[in-house]
């Protein structure tokens, strides 16, 4: 399923990528451009902010009559102006400071620099390496404004951003249950957990860095110019130089592209990597302390914890050279500005209001030039984790035939013809199989271990499609059904228990959602697991712990077994029911597979011969073929027959 | 082994097992008890302290220089250059000028104003192009510190975690331990930042701001004194709401990565009955149970983050106003006359400027607080969940004068043993028998009558309530769990197989056994030759849960890697239950070889294993029923009897209805 993640990507391919992730948030797209307004209407603000300070500066202060100022004020600053014209210093103050208190209340700026400047946002603390990091980019609420506008942009970023995260990852999760079964055997589960939990919100954030920021950074470099140009108009020079820091950041960092989303990827492998040893230490627990494993798992799981912090410490050093990079023509760029600006200063064309207003404004273009020059490169750690989520979303999953049907009951049978199935690996797994399976009858699969029997009863169900030859349901081919319809006439009893954390209520109705509390009574009567649920103080409410730990391997195949029973099923198929049994238990459901297979089709896969003495028939497999085929009395009457030898051997001490 | 939890119901005997963090309780933090937590990290940073303190000289070293860098280029760059004051008579000399023309005039003409800056510019460029290099580099070495100190803790987690009984993990979800392994141990990379770098400078700098401010205008500095209490009842009021909304939201996303691993876990029988929609109806509450806690969580810290903003806010407008107006009064300093010398006396421009930064500064320091502290309550809550964790003592410790296991000489013995999981329902009694050296003992009876939790105390997976079970006359609670585990040795009943090779996974117990030990140990359990048959032998890579083999291979290889261990005791549980009759045969016969020098214990149903052993003991409703041989039992006519016979008559054939 997972397979691995390529080492590289190329840069097409992450364009692609990201393009692909921008076609996924379409749908939302209204709130993308309702949250790019609310950025338009938290930069006017930007514009007017540093007015009052400058006014204080310059009238209340060195007493500058308005008439005077040396530069031309723009003309949203003239009612203002107007107002105060003539008024006393106090008046004036009074009224740049109430103007900035409202400021504060709307927006939350008093000033443009940082410290005037409120953003809301609630980043929390993140530790070193992908996964942490991600829980912020998937609850991502920022805003470039304080105030009361902007806690709302950020409860309506926050929104949009969550709401995004979880379409993709349930529709990831819908994926991962929708791929056909076999996939999932050779699964490391981490990993799956951490495509759903943390590679998912790549996408909402490369949209973000692609779309958001740069649009609302280019809005911001364009306002701020026109309010420079406006006053200091004369000055071309102080825009073209903060504007030059675009491409300059783009030169110095976009070399290190490459290197970026190659760390990134390899960071997000060996996180996932640490996941899956320790999901499955913990899964395996009592196998872990039973077998003294504990120092081995540590070690194991050191070394991989490390490696991903390892690899995400390469992730930091590509980011440092990109900014050392970046840095060496920021540094001097802004060194220039400053002077230049002072001399401006010196000379007398512009006041010290304006020194620091111009600081401020320059500041401002030149960060978000740099946002968008290094843009390219700062967006290559999600490329690495959007791979990783789309690979999954893209992995075939189980479809049915374009004119696929539904099937009822199955009335008659179902057929294996000249069936061969081979692995993945090329092993021949059944080997030109002929069988037919009956309603009302009990059918019986032994044989030798590996001899292919669980793999028969996987073909019979669909589950595993053969490499040759044909199964049919009622002489129709069973390709021409639908895997829903299909599965729904079958209820297969696994090797492997698999009870979920749940209720026993819960977990025999996993197949059959109406079944009624009788229904349940009477299904465990059959499968004998209802005295030992009767005897727990909460009966059918008792949960029953994670995988249902709390069981022993037999009261779990019990409840296994009755959960198959309560579904309205044409099928039954058993996969040795009865290992983990005692023999009186084991023959109370032999009793119940021969009364169930009166009505329905029963195969039963098993290796203890009491459970399927009175088969109707029974196939003897071995290698993949069956051998021979007959009732219990049939077979063993032959000489030399392997099912007698099979059976002689087992009885082997019978009294 | 797993049948141990058959007599596990919920209730359980010891209440640090119960199911952690379920938190619709209420905060149980207060902001002492916060403190404490973070303090009790400190400890984490023992390993690498010296580190850390080399950390903070540097940082303190480069931070000074960059404060004494800032007020020297301020006072160039904003009063001498923009204002045009005179120098003194010290600055004109390092900087090359002219006492006549820097120090002795009204003001500075524009020419060497033009100079100083060109000068402070180069000054500015050598100390910003080191310390900002400097800067990055030492947060890289921060990175580095406290991954380590992350790591530390994730192995600790781990090794508890493994360390606990099967109790705990019956109740407690995979996905939320690894949740605190990864996520809430992350936390711990804050501690430097959260309990030293930041209230450490940041109040150094608050004070000694609020102390330069004292000298410009006491009201100025009693103002920004000021913010504190309104932004402390700020505080206070959100404190709290604040860490209940991040538990909730821990806990909220552990669950849902609870819930994706175990929907894997068991996809398959989700798969086979149908029952994928109803998975994903119950994933997506879980989702968007686990985002709405997020949301209000951070929506509460945005606003906790501006409302701090207006308070100190509004404080710097109210400074700015009283500030402008002793400016354009040119009120005179408070400390006037001792900081003629430095040429600030009287409130001008210059000062203006200057008191603006510092105050702004001032009120920089509160909001860093402010805001550190806000996330400071989703690191604790992580923190905590870390200790929640950390906290729980494993059921099954070395007692401090425990010895070494010798090799066994004579056999195990169970005197006498009782245990049980809850109060009223005792799971073993009376338990007393023998097993000796080069004997094979089955042990057998009815599912659930306890046979797998006298075999997990033989363990030490837990132990007795009363009696004592021993080998050679030693109490196993007297010898070292480690050693006792490596003198027993299980095949498990659930044939669990790690997705590494085959030969790994048969060398899990033993990591240094050579490969012809491993074949050899193969060779026992019948497993060598389908091994070998397998695409790449002994290196064949195996599936999550061992899928690509059949049950029976996946028994074989279990025990071969109990045998590999060749410890003294070996425990086969349910070893032949997936296995045909010949192989069966050809096992047992390996093993009574191998077994010569062994006292090998088997639970197990098949009669034909049973008839092989040595003596039998038939458990039933958790005391011993009978005891014997095989001839023996049966001509005693007891429960033994009946399940022999049980199993090879055959059952009455099904009515016809």
């Amino acid at each position: 399923m997972s397979g691995t993640t390529p080492k590289e990507i190329e840069t097409r391919e992450s364009i692609a990528l990201l393009a692909r992730a921008l076609r996924y948030v379409e749908p939302f797209r209204w709130r993308f451009i309702g949250k790019l307004l609310i950025g338009f209407v938290s930069l006017a603000p930007m514009v007017l902010i540093p007015w009052p300070a400058k006014i204080l500066v310059d009238q209340a202060i060195e007493g500058i009559p308005f008439g005077d100022s040396l530069t031309p004020l723009p003309f949203f600053i003239e009612p203002l102006v107007a107002h105060l014209y003539g008024a006393t210093p106090v008046e004036v103050v009074f009224w740049c400071v109430g103007i900035q208190a409202i400021l504060m209340v709307l927006v939350g700026a008093i000033g443009t620099s940082g410290r005037e400047n409120d953003q809301a946002e609630a980043y929390l603390s993140s530790g070193h390496d992908t996964a942490t990091r991600t829980e912020n980019e998937a609850n991502a609420g920022f805003s470039m404004a304080g105030g009361i506008l902007g806690l709302f942009d950020f409860r309506w970023t926050l929104r949009l951003t969550q709401d995004l995260n979880h379409h993709y990852r349930s529709r990831l999760f819908e994926r991962i249950q929708a791929l056909p079964m076999v996939s999932f055997d050779d699964e490391r589960i981490g990993d799956a957990v951490y495509r759903v939990m943390y590679d998912t919100p790549s996408i909402t954030n490369g949209v973000y860095r692609i779309l958001l920021t740069p649009i609302l950074a280019v809005a911001m470099i364009f306002v701020t110019s026109a309010v420079i140009q406006a006053v200091f108009g004369e000055h071309p020079v102080l825009v073209w130089s903060a504007l030059s820091m675009l491409p300059l950041s783009f030169i110095a960092t976009t070399p290190f592209a490459a290197a970026m989303r190659r760390r990134s990827i390899a960071s997000r492998s060996a996180g996932a990597e640490s996941t899956s040893t320790v999901e499955e230490g913990l899964s395996n627990v009592l196998a872990v302390q039973s077998l003294g494993g504990q120092a081995r798992e540590a070690k194991r799981f050191d070394k991989d914890s490390w490696d991903s912090f390892s690899e995400y410490r390469s992730v930091v050093r590509a980011v440092i050279f990109a900014v050392f990079a970046a840095m060496i023509p920021a540094l001097a760029l802004y060194g220039y500005a400053f002077l230049y600006a002072i001399d401006l200063v010196i000379e007398g064309s512009i006041s010290r209001g304006d020194f620091l207003l111009l600081l401020s404004y320059y500041g401002i273009i030149f960060a978000s030039a740099i946002e968008i020059g290094a843009l390219w490169f700062r967006v290559q750690s999600t490329t690495a984790g959007l791979q990783r989520v789309f690979f999954l979303m893209d992995l075939p999953g189980e479809t049915d035939a374009d004119d696929a049907t539904d099937t009822d009951e199955i009335r008659k049978s179902i057929r294996l013809q000249n069936v061969s199935f081979a692995f993945a690996d090329g092993t021949l797994a059944v080997d030109r199989v002929d069988l037919e399976a009956r309603v009302g009858e009990v059918t019986a699969l032994v044989g030798p271990a590996g001899a292919g029997k669980t793999t028969l009863a996987h073909l019979l169900c669909g589950y595993l499609t053969p490499s040759s030859g044909e199964v049919l349901l009622d002489d129709v081919p069973l390709s021409r059904f639908t895997n829903e319809s299909l599965r729904r006439q079958i209820a297969f009893v696994f090797q492997e228990t698999a009870l979920f954390d749940d209720s026993i209520a819960d977990n025999l109705r996993l197949g059959a959602p109406d079944a009624t509390e009788a229904e349940m009574e009477a299904a465990t009567a059959l499968s004998g697991a209802s005295e030992f649920i009767e005897a727990l103080p909460q009966r059918y409410d008792t949960p029953l712990g994670r995988s249902g730990s709390k069981l022993s391997v037999g009261q779990k195949q019990r409840l296994s077994i009755a959960r198959a029973l309560i579904r309205p099923s044409s099928v039954l198929i058993l996969d040795e029911p009865t290992s983990a049994l005692d023999s009186k238990t084991e023959r109370d459901l032999a009793r119940t597979i021969e009364e169930v297979g009166q009505e329905k089709l029963v195969l039963v896969i098993a290796h203890r011969l009491s459970t399927i003495r009175n088969a109707s028939q029974i196939l003897f497999v071995d290698d993949g073929r069956i051998i021979e085929r007959g009732s219990h009395d049939e077979l063993v009457s032959r000489m030399n027959g392997a099912y007698r030898r099979y059976f002689e051997l087992q009885s082997q001490g019978a009294v | 082994m797993s049948s141990i939890q058959a007599e596990v119901r919920s209730g359980p005997k010891k209440p640090e097992y119960a199911r952690l963090g379920t938190g619709e309780r209420g905060d149980r933090l207060g902001f002492r008890l916060v403190i404490s937590l973070l303090w009790r990290c400190i400890g984490m940073l023992r390993p690498v302290r010296w580190h850390v303190a080399a950390l903070a000289t540097a940082y303190a070293l480069i931070g000074a220089i960059v404060l004494v860098a800032v007020v020297v280029l301020f006072d160039l760059f904003w009063t001498r250059a923009l204002v045009g004051d005179p120098l003194t008579v010290a600055t004109a000399a390092s900087l090359g000028l002219d006492t006549a023309i820097s120090v002795d005039v009204d003001a500075l003409s524009v020419e060497v104003r033009r100079n100083i800056a060109r000068q402070a510019m180069w000054v500015a460029g050598f100390i910003f192009g080191f310390a900002i290099p400097a800067g990055i580099l030492l947060w890289y070495y921060q990175v580095w510190i406290l991954q380590r100190v992350n790591q530390h803790l994730r192995v600790d987690l781990l090794e508890r975690l493994q360390s606990l009984s099967l109790r705990f993990h019956a109740e407690n979800r995979v996905g939320d331990a690894m949740y605190r392994v990864f996520q809430d141990s992350a936390m711990v990379t804050q501690l430097i930042d959260v309990l030293f770098l930041t209230p450490i400078f940041a109040i150094f700098r608050f004070i000694f701001l609020v102390m330069i401010l004292v000298a410009f205008d006491p009201i100025l500095a009693l103002l920004l004194l000021c913010t504190w209490p309104p932004a402390v009842l700020l505080g206070a009021y959100y404190s709290r709401r604040l860490r209940i909304g991040f538990r909730s939201a821990r806990e909220a996303n552990a669950g849902l990565t609870a819930h994706i691993q175990e929907t894997l876990v068991g996809i398959k029988v989700i798969k086979a009955y149908g029952a994928e929609r109803r998975e994903q109806v119950r994933f997506e509450e879980d989702s968007k149970k686990a985002f709405a806690t997020a949301y209000s969580a951070r929506a509460m810290l945005a606003s906790f983050g501006v409302f701090t903003f207006w308070i100190v806010g509004s404080a710097f407008l109210i400074a700015t106003a009283m500030a402008t107006i002793d400016t354009q009064r040119q009120l005179a300093l408070l400390a006037g006359t001792s900081l003629a010398v430095a040429g600030m006396q009287v409130w001008n421009l210059g000062l203006y400027s200057a008191f603006k930064f510092l105050f702004g500064n001032g009120t920089d320091q509160v909001r860093l607080l402010f805001r550190t502290w806000g996330r400071t309550q989703d690191i604790a809550i992580g923190l905590e969940r870390v200790f929640e964790l950390l906290d729980l003592e494993p059921e099954v410790v070395d007692a401090p004068d425990a010895i070494e296991l010798a090799p066994v000489q004579r056999g195990l013995t169970f005197r006498d043993v009782a245990f049980r999981y809850r109060s009223d329902r005792p799971v073993l009694e009376n338990i007393a028998f023998e097993a000796g050296v080069g004997t094979v003992t089955a042990i057998v009876g009815p599912t659930g009558s306890g046979k797998s939790t006298l075999v997990a105390l033989l363990l030490r997976l837990f132990d007795p309530d009363s009696g004592s079970v021993e080998i050679d006359g030693v109490d196993l609670r007297k010898v070292t769990v480690d050693s006792l585990r490596s003198r027993v040795s299980i095949a498990l009943q659930e044939n669990v197989l790690f997705a590494q090779t085959v030969r790994e996974n048969i060398r899990y117990a033993v990591p240094e056994a050579s490969d012809e030990e491993v074949t050899a140990a193969a060779r026992v359990a019948c497993a060598d030759e389908f091994i070998v048959g397998l695409p790449e032998g002994y290196d064949t890579l195996l599936g999550e849960r061992g899928a690509k083999l059949s049950s029976g291979q996946r028994q074989r290889l279990s025990i071969a890697r109990a045998v590999l261990k060749g410890a003294d005791i070996l425990i086969l549980d349910e070893p032949t239950a997936s296995l045909d009759a010949e192989t069966e045969l050809a096992l047992l016969n390996n093993l009574a070889v191998w077994g010569r020098e062994r006292t090998i214990l088997q639970v197990t149903h098949r009669l034909a294993t049973i008839r092989r052993a040595d003596s039998i003991v038939v458990i039933e409703a958790g005391t011993v029923a009978e005891s014997g041989s095989h001839e023996e039992l049966m001509e005693g006519g007891g429960i033994y009897r009946d399940l022999v016979l049980a199993e090879y008559t055959a059952p009455a054939r099904a009515v016809s209805a």
